[in-house]
């Protein structure tokens, strides 16, 4: 015998062939040209259309990150102090505000994001205190608060 | 934004204001600086590469820029049409003269992001060599920025009593002759 296995034996080649065509066709239905009609065309376009997603995936979460920070800087610029300077005096004060929350405030609560500067702005003149004065409380503080790590 | 809230939306968020800029004394690196931030729209929390935000700036005194150092006549400017012989090379000094506003022109020029939004934001850059700005710039401008150098005073513009009365680091003697 010569047909041995199964699928050696049948000779319909499978019924759902249309099925499956169209199941990647529908991806390529957006595209210019023969590219979103025929088959072996398209299978490519699609292929690097994946591709271009799964590393714009990747690079969204960048410069998304990337345009908060720029808004966050004009913002903070607004209320006379830079971007590096904020963020650090925020942290400083353990306000563990991430950028995204910072960008939305900046944009629809102008006054929160005010408030916020002038913290930054209070912590870093007592940082500049710290390094540069004599060490003793300033006038009117009569107790420290805890330093936190 | 998934985060969006329906706050207030303040009245005129996407208005194009019109800042006013007097170069006179001023480095002009400094000053293109500050122009291209407002024309890109980088001084705005709402800015976006693709928004088109950006705003009107106009630098007067454009043909009093002060560079520091030997830039005048060290700094040069070279263009080149293509053409086989045409290499210009045009120090500041001799630019300034063809031409006072082109320093700045070419300064906030490279400035800006090298896209395609580059030229609109150039057409809303307004430079004017003296003080005279036109009647519809001038009922167009909202802000007027501080100037980014403190110009120092010349000796003159000192008062005498200023002049008396100026820590001196050291006392000549009577029979000491200045150079």
């Amino acid at each position: 015998m010569v047909f041995l296995t199964l699928s050696c034996w049948i000779r319909n080649r499978g019924p759902d062939r249309y099925w499956k065509v169209q199941e990647l066709l529908k991806n390529a239905r957006h595209f210019r040209g023969r590219k979103n009609r025929c088959y072996s065309l398209a299978v490519r376009a699609v292929r690097r259309a994946f591709i271009y997603a799964s590393k714009a995936r990747k690079a969204k979460r960048r410069n998304m990150r990337q345009l908060w920070i720029s808004r966050i800087a004009a913002a903070s610029r607004e209320h006379h102090m830079k971007y590096p300077a904020l963020v650090h005096n925020l942290l400083k004060s353990s306000v563990q505000l991430n950028r995204r929350v910072l960008c939305d405030l900046s944009i629809t609560e102008p006054r929160s994001f005010l408030a916020l500067a002038k913290l930054a702005r209070a912590r870093q003149q007592e940082g500049f205190r710290a390094a540069l004065g004599d060490g003793n409380e300033p006038p009117g503080v009569f107790s420290r608060i805890t330093q936190l790590s | 934004m998934s985060s969006f809230s329906r706050s207030a939306q303040q009245w005129a968020t996407f208005a194009r204001s019109w800042f006013l800029i007097d170069a006179r004394m001023q480095p002009p690196g400094k000053i293109a600086s500050m122009c291209s931030v407002r024309l890109q729209g980088k001084h705005k929390p709402i800015y976006h590469p693709l928004s088109d935000i950006g705003d009107h700036v106009v630098v007067m005194n454009t043909r009093h820029i002060a560079f520091s150092g030997n830039k005048w006549e060290q700094k040069v400017y070279s263009s080149h049409t293509g053409y086989p012989g045409s290499f210009k090379q045009l120090t500041a000094a001799q630019m300034h003269k063809k031409d006072p506003t082109a320093i700045i022109k070419l300064a906030v020029y490279g400035m800006l992001p090298k896209n395609l939004t580059r030229r609109t934001m150039m057409q809303r850059l307004h430079l004017f060599p003296d003080d005279v700005l036109p009647e519809d710039i001038l009922k167009n401008l909202t802000e007027e920025l501080p100037q980014p150098r403190e110009i120092p005073r010349k000796l003159s513009e000192y008062t005498q009593e200023e002049r008396d009365t100026f820590p001196m680091l050291w006392t000549p003697p009577e029979d000491y002759k200045m150079k």
